[in-house]
């Protein structure tokens, strides 16, 4: 059971916790030289006075303290007691005062402030559930954690670069670890077992495949865990996705789709960046939302008249169970179970019906 | 064999027969020796990289918790309730014996590993 335990996988929040008390360890040997000094002290006033330990204990530490009020304890003003406090006062106070420094050097040490940074920070995401992990932090992950931020979504950032921590620091995140974002127990820590879904964007295809397959061991279900990443060219895109991403990104044509829709409706230009803001996340007030109409729903088989009535929320089309777009919508449409409404309006009024339409699914 | 191990257990009986001896027969200058052994061995504690270091520090704390009012009981003019202390400071005590026995019992069966 031991060597079980010898060979397990050191938790990241353990090794954290390990060199925080051993960089506490630093000041074991200086207090207990001190407090020997201390103990010297009041037992030989104690000695002198014949046990009085209230007072020898004071009269250590006013000596040792270079406070030096006087002789406030019996016997202390005798030859012994001086010869005595001289000694005392010769040894201890350079104990005193190597000591605070001693003290004062390892609690203001970075490394240390750094440790105590990372285990509440480590606190705080153990509490985090549906959250977002995202995977080296460049000037496009950066991006996308403002727009989550935005939405009040909450991520936590890996990348042990240089670059990316200055990145991180500047944007002041909530929660980001500065470790290999690669390594099973830096995504354990970040709480993939509790997170929606992953962002990969380590620079490199083979960095990111690594990742990939090390969160896809941790968390095979691609239903329940969406992992995203970004990739070099097209066909690693492809790759990136036979190997366990739901999707694979490659920026350059992402942003080559988004300028051509601008270029091929230059009359729409005000409702083509309507669209472009609501598919990319960057408009908050409304939304379109695509909601499931499962079989015993309230919603099924009820007319689209009667849903635009209802919801206060239009109804803009409808994705048939076979998968075919109805784009035509009237208000005599029926609704039928196994059917996607697609919805278009404000995002708290839709995120409402969501929450509705949830629960009414759960209940019947 | 390490300094640093030799140091705390030697502490940390020291601090369980100082302990005995003041329970056997109240004395303040033995009291005095219980609480300077005792947290000799909690300040030697600290970072210690033990396999029952949370446990061994814990009981330290308990035992220097009860010894340390026990202290001024005694010179406060409540030598009684200081001996009440004692006894529960004894308790954490020989926990912290048998700790550092088992800790120890532990370390060697890794290490022949």
């Amino acid at each position: 059971m031991r060597g079980q335990r010898g060979r397990r996988r050191i938790r990241l929040r353990e090794r954290y916790e390990r060199r925080f008390y051993e960089i506490l360890r630093e000041l074991s040997v200086p207090l207990v030289i001190l407090h020997f000094t201390l103990a010297v002290g009041t037992l030989g006033y104690m000695l002198l006075s014949g046990g009085d330990f209230i007072n020898s204990f004071y009269m250590t530490v006013i000596t040792i303290g270079t406070i030096g009020f006087g002789e406030v304890v019996r016997g202390s003003d005798t030859t012994a007691g001086r010869i005595f406090t001289t000694f005392l006062a010769l040894g201890g106070i350079g104990v005193f005062t190597s000591t605070i420094t001693v003290i004062a050097r390892v609690l203001f040490k970075e490394e240390l402030q750094h440790l105590w940074r990372r285990l509440s920070m480590m606190n705080a995401i153990d509490k985090l559930e549906g959250h977002y992990i995202l995977a080296g932090f460049d000037e496009v992950t950066a991006e996308l954690a403002r727009l989550l931020e935005r939405r009040g979504i909450p991520f936590v950032v890996l990348d042990d670069s240089r670059e990316g921590l200055a990145r991180i620091a500047e944007l002041r995140l909530p929660y980001y670890l500065p470790e290999a974002p690669f390594e099973q127990e830096t995504l354990l820590a970040a709480g993939i077992r509790r997170a929606e879904g992953l962002v990969v964007n380590l620079g490199d295809d083979a960095r990111n495949i690594s990742i990939i397959a090390v969160a896809r061991l941790l968390r095979p279900d691609k239903e329940g865990f969406a992992i995203y990443s970004f990739a070099s060219s097209p066909e690693n895109a492809a790759r990136l996705e036979e190997l366990g991403a739901n999707r694979a990104f490659y920026p350059g044509r992402m942003v080559a789709g988004r300028l051509a829709a601008y270029l091929f409706h230059p009359e729409s230009d005000y409702l083509v960046a309507l669209f472009d803001r609501l598919a990319f996340g960057e408009e908050t007030d409304v939304d379109l939302m695509e909601v499931a109409v499962e079989e015993g729903s309230p919603w099924a088989g009820r007319t689209v008249g009667e849903l635009r009535a209802e919801l206060g929320a239009n109804v803009v089309a409808l994705r048939r169970p076979d998968g075919r777009l109805e784009l035509d919508v009237t208000d005599r449409h029926v609704v039928k179970p196994g059917s996607r409404v697609l919805l278009f309006g404000r995002t708290a009024r839709l995120e409402k019906l969501r929450a509705r339409l949830e629960d009414a699914h759960e209940h019947a | 064999m390490s300094t640093r191990k030799l140091l705390t257990d030697f502490f940390v009986l020291m601090a369980l027969t100082t302990n005995v001896s003041f329970v056997v027969n109240p004395n303040g200058i033995e009291l005095f020796i219980t609480v300077v052994t005792n947290l000799a061995a909690t300040l030697l504690k600290v970072g210690e990289g033990r396999i029952l270091s949370a446990e061994l520090m814990a009981t330290g704390l308990v035992a220097d918790l009860h010894l340390i009012p026990a202290l001024y009981f005694y010179y406060t003019g409540d030598p009684a309730e200081s001996v009440s202390l004692a006894w529960g400071a004894l308790a954490a005590n020989v926990v912290s014996v048998l700790l550092v026995v088992i800790d120890t019992v532990l370390k060697s069966s890794v290490e022949e590993e």
